[in-house]
């Protein structure tokens, strides 16, 4: 259904655009790891030893937790080095990439395990609270996503062209393992037909109408006891692939920009690339921050994150002398930070959300609230764009994660 | 990571200068004896401001000017200094520095100032607002809807229930109306105060303007400022109900769309 006003906002970025035409240039780095932050706690069993040699897409890691969920090598070579945390939490598994390792063959037996084994398991992001979907979960509905609007995100529909097949093999297995799929893509001709089954949304050119979040929040609720997921629509052709040739596609296609680019573009990388050698040559002289992300909810990192699909460039910061002891006592005492109600506050959240009352049940910690208004079909990168346009602070990214956390100890 | 510039002081700035053109053709008529007034509002209430930051720590805001010129526009004439500085106290204190600043505060500063005055002093008489003061009330509700700083939508409800009015033939004398237009725009659409929500604005626009309707049919010796300050006051005071009938709404709507099964 179309709108006559789209509700969302274009959140400017300097620096120059992607190119239009140019077809993607495939780069596989040198190096590439499986990173995760210590409050994803995601604790893990070697698979392979440091040293080992790796074919792309041998399982590599185990979660503890779940034994069925493994992670897989995204490029063939050698295991440099594993970095793990306190508990065995993963922080990063690095890869040095020899291409004599080969390709690993997952031989298919039924969809589910076949998916499970071959990594593909953790593209698909469970709600409410955003974790790997549980083995043994049965979502209620799956959200394929061929839409993204973040600022400077690839478009997905250009990593679609020409597997089309790939793709439609990849919806008919998700149909397995969920009664509902939709389906939410930006303009042009229907990626999918619609069915009983699969529902067909648009998404406007405006931020945040291509994320996720806003059409869970708007289609279909997430909440305890019945998850919703999501996946990019990439890695539903990813899935068509597997099933089809046995191996995990190797590369995705990764926006690489940012105000402090001499020139942005198109890259086809393998999960977890690094993010120095993508930018190398590219980058403007001076200090640089660079991004797994969009500028928006990115994190500053050395490889390209799980579910990341652009890197973004920004100028790093000045640090800032210290304020005065007076000043900073003023607005540390001030926290959190009032929030004034504006036209584009409004505009910030997608699906009609009463945006104001959401933020200050946040802010308040009112979490009986946030759960009644539908924050539970919400994740951080929904509400970073409050964030860009409040300047609030403590941030409502770490507030919402901080909630979602707490209600997810309640529930269990 | 990077961030927009909408703080809150943006909002703040950008709101005294919506209310500009009022504040210029209010100087254009008074001259400079109400200038020397609304001097003496700005240090009562940045005294005030002071005295919260030192002894609480909040920060001060620029929203403070914006409350000590309606002030200073609209309070009853007459007063003595300590009548006025008894008036600006307990406004600033009680409906805004008390809560924690501009961005907490339930109740606008300037309507809970006018309102005391108007009750401890009623032999005060009230302004008489200039017609241009109307006028210049429009282009400042413009500059205000641009910016994005004062929600349209409180404005829309006040216009559709003045239209109904005006299709019934319901007439208010055009002092009335000049006072209930500067009173919408610079104090009933302000952001903090009114409802936060689409519905809830539409309905806090709406109900102050039939609030001024009934004043204006049923009060009859009332001041026009006085009577639309009154409806400002109530109007507020209702903004949260406002709200939770939105958010019902908004809910029952949902809940209609998706399914009770769906939202559990």
């Amino acid at each position: 259904m179309t709108t006559l006003f789209r509700r969302g906002l274009s959140v400017p970025l300097a620096g120059p655009a992607l190119p239009l035409e140019a077809a993607p240039e495939m780069t596989l780095t040198e190096e590439s790891a499986i990173s995760a932050t210590q409050e994803a706690d995601f604790r893990v069993d070697l698979l392979a030893e440091e040293g080992a040699m790796v074919a792309q897409g041998q399982p590599v890691l185990r979660s503890r937790r779940q034994p069925e969920i493994v992670l897989t090598a995204p490029v063939a070579g050698r295991i440099a080095r594993v970095e793990l945390g306190p508990g065995r939490r993963l922080s990063r598994l690095i890869i040095f990439r020899e291409d004599a390792g080969g390709r690993h063959r997952h031989e298919g037996r039924d969809r589910r395990a076949a998916l499970l084994e071959s990594g593909m398991w953790t593209a698909f992001r469970s709600r409410p609270f955003g974790r790997f979907a549980a083995p043994d979960e049965a979502p209620s509905a799956i959200f394929v996503m061929a839409a993204d609007t973040r600022p400077m995100a690839p478009d997905p529909h250009r990593a679609l062209a020409g597997r089309k097949e790939d793709f439609a093999r990849g919806l008919s297995a998700l149909s397995e393992l969920a009664e509902r799929l939709h389906l939410v893509q930006g303009d042009g001709p229907d990626l999918a037909p619609t069915s009983h089954r699969l529902r067909v949304h648009r998404a406007g050119r405006l931020h945040p109408d291509g994320l996720a979040g806003s059409h869970i929040h708007r289609h279909h609720p997430a909440r305890p006891g019945r998850p919703v997921w999501d996946i990019a629509a990439e890695d539903v052709a990813g899935i068509g692939e597997l099933l089809r040739t046995g191996h995990v596609p190797q590369t995705r296609l990764v926006s690489v920009a940012g105000p402090a680019l001499r020139e942005a573009r198109l890259v086809r990388c393998q999960p977890g690339a690094d993010l120095r050698e993508l930018t190398w040559r590219l980058v403007t002289p001076g200090a640089r921050l660079l991004l797994t992300g969009s500028a928006l909810d990115g994190r500053e990192a050395q490889f390209l994150g799980l579910r990341d699909r652009q890197v973004t460039v920004l100028p790093r910061p000045e640090p800032a002398p210290p304020p005065h002891w007076f000043r900073g006592a003023l607005s540390r005492a001030s926290r959190p930070l009032p929030l004034i109600p504006t036209a584009a506050l409004d505009q910030s959240m997608a699906g009609g959300i009463p945006v104001l009352p959401l933020l200050r049940a946040l802010s308040a910690g009112d979490a009986e609230t946030v759960e009644r208004l539908g924050g539970l079909s919400l994740l951080e990168e929904d509400v970073a764009l409050a964030d860009y346009i409040t300047g609030a602070e403590p941030r409502m990214a770490g507030l919402l994660r901080a909630m979602l956390d707490r209600i997810e100890s309640g529930a269990a | 990571m990077i961030r927009g510039i909408w703080t809150r002081e943006t909002a703040a700035l950008l709101l005294l200068a919506a209310a500009l053109p009022v504040a210029v053709m209010w100087v254009v008529h008074g001259g400079p004896e109400v200038l020397g007034r609304l001097v003496f509002v700005l240090v009562m209430a940045g005294i005030w401001h002071l005295v919260f930051m030192l002894a609480r720590a909040q920060p001060p805001s620029f929203s403070g000017a914006h409350a000590a010129l309606l002030i200073a526009m609209l309070a009853p004439q007459g007063l003595g200094p300590v009548q006025l500085v008894l008036g600006i106290s307990f406004g600033v204190v009680v409906a805004e520095l008390a809560f924690g600043g501009w961005g907490r505060n339930v109740l606008n500063p300037a309507t809970v100032t006018l309102a005391f005055l108007g009750f401890g002093y009623p032999a005060a008489p009230w302004p008489e607002l200039q017609v241009t003061l109307g006028w210049a009330a429009i282009p400042a509700a413009l500059i205000g809807v641009g910016f994005g700083v004062v929600p349209w939508r409180v404005f829309a409800g006040a216009f559709a229930v003045a239209l109904v009015a005006w299709a019934t033939g319901a007439a208010l004398p055009r002092e009335v109306l000049t006072a209930a237009l500067v009173i919408l725009a610079l104090i009933v659409a302000e952001p903090v105060t009114s409802a936060a929500t689409h519905l809830g604005r539409w309905l806090n626009g709406a109900l102050y303007a039939a609030l001024v309707l009934a004043f204006g049919a049923f009060w009859l010796d009332a001041a026009p400022v006085q009577l639309a300050i009154s409806a400002a006051l109530l109007t507020s005071l209702a903004a949260p109900l406002l709200d939770e009938i939105a958010i019902a709404c908004w809910f029952a709507r949902r809940a209609r769309r998706l399914g009770r099964k769906r939202l559990g």
